[in-house]
């Protein structure tokens, strides 16, 4: 083994086991399978996903220095670098925070060798250099002697000349002249001092990338100075593209324009007092509970129907944002929230639709800092993004609420993140999302770049190059932080964009922490919300205007009673009931009677019952089931009310079910003719009775269907020709048969009797088809369509292809397709036919 | 965080009267907010854009408004809330009207694109002139009151600051021999007065009147004062006559009868709005004279062609006097815009509190109909049910009682149909007063019940507005136009003038049990609920019972 590794193998053989569990931990899909040794490590390392994989994950400093790395000569000694990255003239911070990148680099086993000979590893090198179709986000263009490949060692040895360097032997040294001038910034300053000021301006658009531009076969003045010069070189067609080295040099050395060795700082903050965000948290997180229990109370009965490719329809999710009274949105977060924390879920049935799980009931049963516990877990852990609902797909279906598709692997990742940076300022202090957005993206700007990075998999890191279009949507990453930081809102993590107290308990966790852990953590946060939320109370006040004010949260029995027997008319922090006839009887309806709401009311309320709320309620006890509302299948009615008593004190007429409703009537649970036959079998004589009240005279109906129409029969042939259709038939004919000169004959035209259809084998009337087309001739054709219906078509074939034949059909004036096997057979039209 | 305040999702403010810190609340919350409900225990106060910039109006702002929800709040207000609200008011001021000395009448703005985004408006073309500079535009002088109005319905309220003329000057002077302006009437016609135009809110029978004439005896300048009636006109002018330095002859009525233009000039909204022909004949009256101030009686009632003529008299100073903002009609917005915004405000149980007002025993007596009365009421056509259960026999033998229970006290028997209180009348051996009595019959016997010649009076519900019947300490409600909580409010009024022996007044409404007579009353009586007038529920029997016993 010598000093200076050969290899990336050799070079991690030469690590220390922490360095290289170092390395494993950066990039867990090394792990899996454990490679065998090192050499199969070394190469796993280098395959193209997982290297994808690590430069996605770099912060913006470390992906700019793998970029200069990219566009150094390889391998590239560290001043090298470092003038890359700081320029001609040094940049002091980069020049500090360079070391730690490399570091970084070198950690993930991007880059190997030692500081003379910095090598980033091969397939990263090939994912970051610049080529024409793949552009750089230094913005740096191929390489002289990269861009020069195809050149004619004639016109080399001509931009030599121009450039005023001495003629060489072959292209490699005038290549090589070529960049060496170019790489010298002094007779590079002398020569650019020369150029017209056009090119310059040339020069200066092309500088900072894309380095590609466009001339004509005759280029203007200017830019022939340039191109004579090499300084633009030509890129396939009519393209050019200005030479890295070139290019450096005009930017002083600097690969990228702005080097972002640090991360962005958090600013502007507004402070606010601690105590103060922790109650808006607090109060939000009650919210919250509160929207969640309401979400429950309204899929009490059963939820709406799950569509058929999964989730809510998108009258339903409006549906729910009504009750909810909020928006669509924010319905979405709140449907998803409760659906992943298992609170609603599809019942599986087969119509089927959603409803509370069993689950819900033991949450409702929670305190209610154990329920946000419950919810704020599901929250941190989730995957499913809420706030994509609504938009579309890659493939343009819209994504449902609750629906498919909505799972984006990063959330958890990218919550705890966002989460953590609010934790990094001091109680009580927030920043604008902005800042934090800007934050995360310097951190990790490749991933999930792409708006659609979800969809498009391990993209090439290189697609979101400043180069290429700027995507419109924020990129998927950025979203997910803004929805953390609203979501973190409405659940009551953060209260005024600062994160609350209680919340920092959550982020005592790393993100790979077990679930234990993290349950553990958001158990911790609940305990601290604990005393912040409002202390449920068990009264209420009543008044005369017949209005129950809760200046609070109520105790869940004292709610729930109260939710049914008043009608809710403003929620917040109290709520307020209104009494009316229909709630007061909506109570009654489930079985509570008046005294006892007299009295639980009297017993909730910290003021009097007054006396109209008591009236109204007794009011409407007093009409309540006035009028009683039973089934029966089968009525008994007699005059003599003694014969009715002996019915019923029958023994054998138990089996019928009968009750007395008056005295001259009963009532039975039995159909009447059973009840006919039962009372007959008992030796009475009953008769029935019509609707009106008329004796029915026993007589068995005949059964009948309702009025039907009967079917219309399904013709074999096709239908009798009217004249009109004859007379276009005869048109047609004629018309082809104006087409099909008289030269050709038929060859083997045993003409079918008048009306019946031609028959051909498939073979024939293949081959009479292909002739037809060549010679536009008519053809008289059977056709059979998909309902079985046969009928005689005159066509003039245009097309044969694919067993369809595309022809102009005389008999109906169009061009249609016919499938060949359709075709029962075929036969030339006849020459007289005309 | 214990304050007496809780703040609602839907921009409700429960206010905790009983709380140690309700009055500091209540002061702080009157300017925005607009006291919806006021039963016993907890007070609601709904905050409204009108309401924010009725404070704007007054010269409050947002952060008054958002530290009053902060400090008094029992529990964190919703961040979103205090955004809006600093949003919603921001936006008045941004456009002013002033006058400019070379152009007139100038729309200026703080923010340029609002006045771009308004001037884009299709409403608002027509009624501007050219641009004079980025920031301002001119405004066709007689489209003062359009373009305010249109200006509210695009959410960017317009200061008007352009000042008023003074008219003709007319001396006008208070008169207090042996009385004075109390201290909330003075508090009114000041607030009037420092913002120009506007609206005063005041309970019935707290003195309106004389808030106007505090109003004139400002304005030093001739007065046209609208009024609803003819007896609302008399009663106006008879207390200026005794209020004030002016004169009987100064006075003018301008009524249907009576066509007099005076320094003075009263008039009542029905000959304003007769129509004839298609047009308004009476229009003239507005241009006969140079009015230095112009009084809107019962604001709450003004017929909509009245807003179309005012919105021509925006250069003049213009009070409403009302005892409620909330309108039938939803036309709160162009009282706003038109009149201008409320300048004083004081809700009843104050007044009552400070003795300025009687306070009410309201009743109401259920009457139980007979086995009879309930069979026809059940077959009745259903147009027909109300009248009947509204006049059943019953229902006037109780009615006969409740008389009888309060002889010798000042009582008024008000219905609505007038059979009911023609049989009534008989009955009870007492005049009634409908439609088709005379206005000298009628004011002939007002003064016979104001001078205690007669005790029982049976009015229709012609008497239901502006009428002053000092001494009336009863009044029982036989029936009423269905559910209007206006017109119970109106008749409580009748009661509430303070009595000579501080005698509490008595209210009864006479209910015909399980009959949609009780589902009206039920909400006519919200009303008065949310205005912290409870009533009690008596049985007809027990009442009768009593009655007997004693």
């Amino acid at each position: 083994m010598t000093d200076t590794p050969r290899t990336l193998a050799e070079e991690l053989r030469t690590r220390t086991d922490s360095g290289l569990a170092g390395l494993l931990r950066a990039r867990p899909d090394l792990l899996s399978p454990v490679p065998g040794d090192v050499t199969q490590l070394a190469t796993r390392a280098g395959t193209r996903a997982s290297v994808v994989r690590a430069v996605e994950r770099l912060d913006r400093f470390a992906l700019q220095t793998a970029e200069a790395l990219a566009v150094a000569p390889d391998p590239c000694p560290y001043e090298t670098l470092g003038g890359l990255m700081g320029g001609d003239a040094g940049d002091g911070t980069v020049a500090a925070e360079l070391p730690r990148a490399v570091a970084a680099l070198r950690a993930q086993a991007l880059v190997w060798g030692p500081d003379d000979r910095l090598r980033l590893v091969r397939t990263a090198r090939e994912l970051l250099t610049p080529s024409a179709t793949h552009p750089s986000p230094t913005g740096l263009g191929p390489t002289v002697a990269e861009a020069a490949a195809g050149m004619s060692p004639g016109r080399l040895q001509e931009i030599l000349a121009t450039a005023g360097l001495p003629a060489t032997h072959d292209p490699v040294t005038a290549v090589a002249a070529l960049t060496g001038l170019f790489c010298d910034r002094a007779r590079m300053a002398a020569l650019l001092d020369a150029a017209p000021a056009e090119s310059v301006a040339v020069l200066d658009k092309l500088l900072w990338g894309p380095p590609y531009g466009g001339v004509t076969d005759r280029p203007a003045g200017h830019l022939q100075w340039l191109l004579d010069r090499g300084l633009l070189l030509p890129a396939g067609g009519r393209n050019v593209v200005l030479p890295r080295e070139a290019a450096l040099h005009l930017r002083a050395g600097r690969a990228h324009r702005t080097p972002e060795p640090l991360p962005p700082v958090l600013s502007p903050v507004t402070e606010r007092d601690p105590q103060l965000v922790d109650n808006a948290a607090a109060s939000q997180a009650f919210t919250a509970l509160a929207t969640v229990e309401e979400l429950l109370k309204e899929w009490d009965l059963g939820g709406p129907a799950v569509l058929r490719a999964g989730g809510m329809s998108v009258r339903d999710l409006k549906r729910t944002a009504t009750a909810l009274d909020t928006t669509e949105q924010l319905a979405a977060f709140w449907l998803e929230l409760a659906y992943g924390a298992g609170l609603i879920a599809s019942d599986g049935e087969a119509d089927e639709r959603y409803a509370a799980t069993p689950a819900a009931e033991d949450w409702l049963q929670l305190p209610d800092h154990e329920r946000w516990a419950v919810i704020a877990g599901a929250w941190l852990s989730a995957t499913r993004t809420p706030g994509l609902v609504g938009t579309a797909d890659a493939k343009g279906r819209a994504l449902a609420a609750l629906g498919p598709n909505l799972d984006r692997s990063p959330a958890p990742e990218v919550r705890h993140r966002a989460l953590a940076l609010l934790a990094s300022l001091p109680p009580g202090t927030s920043v604008p999302p902005a800042a934090v957005l800007a934050r995360l993206r310097w951190e990790r700007p490749l991933r999930g770049a792409a708006a659609g990075a979800h969809e498009a998999g391990p993209a090439a890191p290189g697609s979101a190059a400043p180069g290429s279009p700027a995507p419109v949507e924020p990129d998927l990453r950025s979203r997910l932080a803004q929805w953390t930081l609203d979501e973190a809102e409405l659940l009551g993590v953060t209260g005024r964009g600062a994160l609350a107290g209680h919340a920092r308990a959550l982020l005592d966790t790393e993100p790979s922490a077990t679930p234990a852990e993290r349950t553990a953590a958001v158990s911790r946060a609940a305990a601290l919300l604990a005393p912040l939320l409002p202390e449920p109370l068990d009264h209420v006040l009543l008044q005369a205007d017949l209005t129950a004010v809760a200046p609070g949260p109520l105790r869940r029995p004292l709610a729930e009673a109260l939710d049914v027997l008043a009608d809710v008319e403003s929620k917040g922090g109290a709520t307020v009931y209104r009494f009316t006839p229909a709630s007061v009887r909506r109570a009654l309806d489930a079985g509570r009677s008046a005294a006892e709401l007299q009295e639980f009311l009297g017993a909730h309320s910290r003021t009097p019952v007054p006396q109209p709320l008591a009236y109204l309620i007794d009011d409407v006890a007093r009409r309540h089931g006035q009028l009683r509302i039973g089934a029966a299948a089968a009525y008994l009615r007699c005059d003599d009310d003694a014969l009715l008593s002996e019915i019923l004190a029958d023994r054998r007429s138990a089996a019928l079910r009968l009750r007395r409703l008056a005295p001259t009537v009963l009532a039975a649970q039995t159909a009447p003719d059973q009840l006919l036959d039962g009372l007959r079998a008992m030796g009475y004589a009953p008769a029935a009775e019509s609707a009106t009240g008329d004796v029915l005279i026993a007589r068995t109906d005949s059964y009948r269907t309702a009025p039907r129409t009967a079917p219309t029969p399904v013709p074999e042939g096709p239908p009798a020709p009217d004249d009109t259709l004859l007379a276009a038939a005869v048109r047609a004919i004629r018309a082809g048969d104006l087409a099909a000169t008289a030269e050709r004959k038929p060859v083997h035209a045993p003409a079918p009797a008048p009306g019946a259809l031609p028959r051909t084998t498939s073979a024939e009337t293949l081959a009479t088809m292909q002739a037809a087309v060549l010679t536009s001739s008519a053809l008289w054709i059977g056709y059979v369509n998909a309902d079985g219906a046969a009928s005689q078509r005159v066509i003039a074939p245009v097309r044969v292809e694919g067993g369809f034949v595309t022809a102009y059909d005389h008999t109906s004036d169009e061009v249609r397709t016919y499938p060949l096997h359709r075709i029962t057979g075929v036969a030339e039209l006849a020459d007289d036919a005309v | 965080m214990n304050g007496p305040l809780i703040v609602q999702s839907d921009k409700t403010l429960l206010l905790e009267v009983d709380h140690e810190l309700a009055d500091a609340c209540r002061r702080a919350i009157a300017p925005f907010a607009e006291l919806e409900r006021a039963p016993e225990h907890i007070h609601t106060y709904r905050v409204t854009p009108l309401g924010l910039w009725n404070a704007r109006a007054a010269g409050h702002d947002a952060e008054q408004v958002v530290d009053a929800l902060v400090q008094f709040s029992r529990y964190p207000v919703p961040h979103a809330l205090l955004v809006d609200i600093a949003e919603t008011m921001s936006r008045y001021g941004r456009l002013s009207l002033t006058k400019h000395p070379a152009h007139g009448l100038v729309l200026t703005t703080t923010d340029r694109p609002v006045l771009e985004e308004i001037l884009r408006s299709k409403k608002v073309q027509p009624l501007v002139g050219a641009r004079i500079d980025p920031d301002s535009v001119v405004v066709h002088p007689s489209e003062r009151g359009q373009i305010k109005q249109t200006l509210l319905k695009l959410g960017w309220p317009a200061e008007d600051l352009a000042g008023y003329v003074d008219g003709e000057a007319h001396p006008i002077e208070l008169r207090e021999d042996g009385w004075a302006l109390r201290p909330y009437q003075q508090q009114a016609v000041e607030g009037f007065w420092h913002g120009g135009s506007g609206v005063v809110v005041l309970p019935c029978g707290a003195g309106k009147t004389l808030v106007g004439a505090g109003a004139m005896a400002q304005a030093k300048a001739t007065t046209l004062i609208l009024v609803t009636n003819t007896v609302s006109a008399r009663q106006w002018k008879h207390e200026l006559v005794k209020r004030t330095s002016l004169t009987a002859d100064e006075i003018g009525e301008y009524s249907g009868t009576r066509k007099e233009i005076r320094p003075v000039t009263i008039a009542t909204y029905q000959v304003l709005t007769t129509k004839r022909k298609g047009v308004y004949p009476h229009l003239e009256l507005f241009d006969s004279r140079d009015w230095g101030l112009i009084v809107y009686d019962e604001v709450h009632l003004l017929p909509a062609p009245v807003f179309k003529f005012t919105a021509d008299l925006q250069a003049r100073r213009r009070l409403g006097l009302t005892a409620t903002l909330v309108r039938e009609d939803g036309r709160e917005s162009d009282v706003f815009s038109l009149i201008g915004p409320k300048r004083f405000d004081a809700p009843w149980k104050e007044i009552e509190a400070q003795g300025y007002i009687a306070p009410a025993d309201c009743v109401e007596v259920r009457v139980n109909l007979t086995e009879s009365e309930r069979l026809t009421y059940a077959m009745a056509e259903t147009e027909e049910k109300y009248r009947y259960c509204a006049t059943t026999a019953s229902k006037q033998s109780v009615t006969e009682a409740l008389v009888r229970r309060h002889q010798g006290e000042q009582t008024l028997v008000i219905g609505q149909y007038i059979d009911q209180l023609d049989e009534l009348g008989e009955h009870l051996d007492a005049p009634v007063i409908k439609g088709e009595t005379t206005n000298a019959q009628r004011e002939k016997l007002f003064d016979a019940f104001r001078e205690g010649k007669i005790s029982v009076l049976v009015v229709s519900k012609v008497a239901n507005f502006s009428i002053d019947l000092p001494e009336a300490t009863v009044a029982i409600q036989v029936s009423g136009t269905f559910g209007s909580r206006q017109e119970e409010a109106q008749r409580l009024g009748r009661v509430l003038r303070p009595k000579a022996d501080g005698h509490e007044a008595r209210f009864y409404s006479v209910v015909a049990r399980d009959t949609i007579d009780q589902d009206f009353a039920a909400h006519r009586q919200r009303f008065l609920a949310e205005q912290g007038y409870a009533y009690r529920i008596v049985d007809s029997d027990e009442l009768l019972a009593a009655d007997e016993e004693w």
